[in-house]
């Protein structure tokens, strides 16, 4: 595994103002190297879910910085943004999100699309995408016709297809049985060992969290564990 | 309004002179006549004699206002000739006696061209006019009217040169009330301008137009909120996709352009289909003749139904300026959604 670093978040602190200041993150310090395999955990309330968004541009902290690939993303422009999260981020949520008007392949060209890519060469590469996830037989299925692991898959591989240096996942396997869960866990595995993406995924289930290389532990909005398997 | 206006207009004396308040007839008329004939703007100029009579064909007998006219000068005025649907004024300058009357009045003594009716009034020896015109003009005259040259109906009245009116034609209608004002000052006859006349029914198209407007800024109004709200309802349920969209890289002003469309798209279909609904029924509408009080709309007895190219195209214009602008609240709710709260929404 290579030592660039790929994120650094120094002094990270969001507080949301809702009536009363909650101190969801606060003063988190934080590198995480190319091709890492992370799990950041803690109980409800800790901020895992803040720092994630926080990590994928989709929300501005109150305070500190964050340099994804040496770049500082909290000032940002919302097209610079977007076009970051376009091409350097892959989102998966714990609920799928996939488009109910369009297909598996159409959702998955949809990242492509975006970037203005032509459509016969996106459709070319999601169908690609999909039978990467297993899902070669059920391209033409919409959303409401697939599984709830197999609308998982279609997300991972939405969130892969414009291979994205990042993939973050706010409990992905949150909504699956174990079995699933585990199909899902050993698909992240596999794409994170290909393509050498950094994969953080926030998850509740400590038996999915110890195989991965790395676990962050939040308490409170501050990082109170950080280890490495050896 | 102003269509209906200029339609009227059009088969109306401009001006009208009557005799001075004491008087029952213009007596040296002829001097009149020159003096406004000299008058600026003036177009043509039409004397004539009105009375009442019968006219009896074989056994059928109807109460009339016979009018003697100039067919010349007549149709100069108030445009007769086009309305004749049968033979043609200007008939009435031959020798002898001829008579043009009006379509109803037609049928209902049973007289066709060619057929002769004899003209009765009391003190007046009956005399027998050919009737060599028939003509329609869409107003009550059609069913009262009948008109002969001037001199046949001063005889026949045994009335001399004298007249009971004179109408006028102006170039510039809306200046017809101060030219009437002026022969009122110094000629010292009555002299009464289509504005005078109609004054209180112009007073109503006024206030109508206002109602109308009204009425427009309302149905705009109204359906720019409805279509606010079914934008909003749209924006509302796709909540997530959005949120969704903005993860993948879709910029804010895309978002706003996306719901920008939808409310163009939805206009434009709407406007298609309006237009269309409108067309049909307006010639639904226009296939049936809708009464309406003649003496209320410058003798006219039907709702008059014009298509207007320009009135679909104005409509549509609007239509969309107005959607397009309920549009953009909505568009702008969309694109100024916060990614994170609207992904977990769902
Ligand atoms: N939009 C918000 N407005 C106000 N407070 C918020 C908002 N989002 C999160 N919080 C608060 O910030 C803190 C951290 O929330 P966060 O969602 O990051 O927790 P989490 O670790 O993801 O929890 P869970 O495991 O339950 O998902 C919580 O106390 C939460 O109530
Ligand atoms: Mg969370």
């Amino acid at each position: 595994m290579s030592d660039e670093k790929i994120i650094q978040i120094t002094n990270l602190t969001r507080i949301y103002v809702d009536g009363v200041e909650i101190r969801a993150l606060d003063g988190v310090e934080l590198d995480i190297e190319k091709g890492e395999f992370l799990a950041i955990v803690g109980p409800s309330g800790s901020g895992k879910s803040t720092l994630l968004n926080l990590i994928g541009i989709l929300d501005t902290p109150t305070s500190g910085t964050i340099l994804l690939k040496g770049i500082d993303v909290t000032k940002m422009s919302d097209k610079e943004r977007s076009r970051i999260r376009n091409q350097e981020l892959g989102f998966i949520f714990q609920y799928h999100h996939l488009l109910p008007d369009f297909n598996a392949l159409e959702n998955v060209m949809m990242p492509l699309l975006i970037n203005g890519m032509k459509t016969s060469k996106a459709r070319e590469k999601a169908r690609e995408m999909l039978e990467e996830v297993g899902l070669g037989d059920r391209l033409y299925h919409r959303s409401n016709q697939l599984s709830g692991g197999q609308n998982q898959r279609v997300a991972v591989a939405r969130a892969l297809v414009n291979n994205p240096s990042i993939v973050i996942g706010d409990e992905p396997t949150g909504n699956l049985d174990s079995k699933s869960s585990d199909n899902i866990y050993e698909l992240l595995r596999k794409l994170n060992r290909e393509h050498n993406q950094t994969f953080i995924l926030v998850t509740h289930d400590e038996r999915m969290a110890a195989k991965t290389d790395r676990i962050i532990r939040l308490v409170d909005g501050k990082v109170v564990e950080d280890s490495r398997k050896v | 309004m102003k269509n209906i206006i200029d339609v009227t207009v059009e088969n109306q004396a401009h001006i009208t002179v009557s005799p001075r308040e004491d008087e029952d007839f213009i007596f040296l008329y002829h001097g009149l006549e020159n003096y406004i004939r000299k008058q600026e703007g003036v177009i043509a100029v039409s004397s004539y004699y009105q009375g009442e009579a019968a006219l009896q064909y074989r056994h059928n007998a109807e109460g009339v206002a016979l009018f003697g006219v100039n067919p010349e000068d007549e149709d100069r005025v108030v445009q007769k000739e086009k309305d004749m649907i049968a033979g043609d004024f200007g008939s009435l300058d031959l020798p002898g006696r001829y008579m043009v009357i009006g379509s109803k009045l037609a049928r209902n003594l049973d007289v066709d061209i060619g057929d002769t009716v004899t003209a009765q009034f009391p003190g007046s020896a009956p005399a027998d006019f050919k009737i060599s015109g028939i003509i329609q003009t869409g107003t009550q005259a059609d069913e009262t009217a009948a008109y002969a040259n001037l001199k046949r109906v001063q005889d026949f009245y045994n009335a001399g040169d004298i007249i009971t009116g004179m109408g006028i034609r102006v170039s510039d209608i809306y200046a017809a009330n101060t030219l009437a004002n002026k022969i009122d000052r110094e000629a010292d006859y009555d002299a009464v301008s289509w504005m005078e006349q109609n004054s209180e029914i112009l007073d109503l198209i006024e206030t109508q137009s206002q109602f109308v407007l009204i009425f427009y800024i309302l149905i705009f109004a109204i359906s720019g909120f409805g279509i606010a709200n079914i934008l909003i309802m749209i924006v509302m349920e796709k909540v997530g996709e959005i949120g969704m969209l903005m993860a993948m890289g879709v910029p804010r002003k895309s978002i706003l352009f996306i719901f920008l469309l939808e409310a163009c798209i939805l206009g434009m279909a709407g406007v298609m289909i309006g237009s269309a609904l409108g067309y049909v029924s307006a010639l639904f509408l226009a296939s049936y003749s809708i009464p309406i009080p003649p003496e209320m709309y410058f003798g006219m007895d039907h709702l008059p139904i014009l298509i207007v190219p320009e009135n679909f195209i104005i409509a549509g214009i609007f239509a969309m300026a107005i959607i397009t602008m309920a549009g953009i609240y909505p568009a702008r709710r969309a694109s100024k959604m916060n990614p994170v709260e609207a992904i977990h929404s769902v």
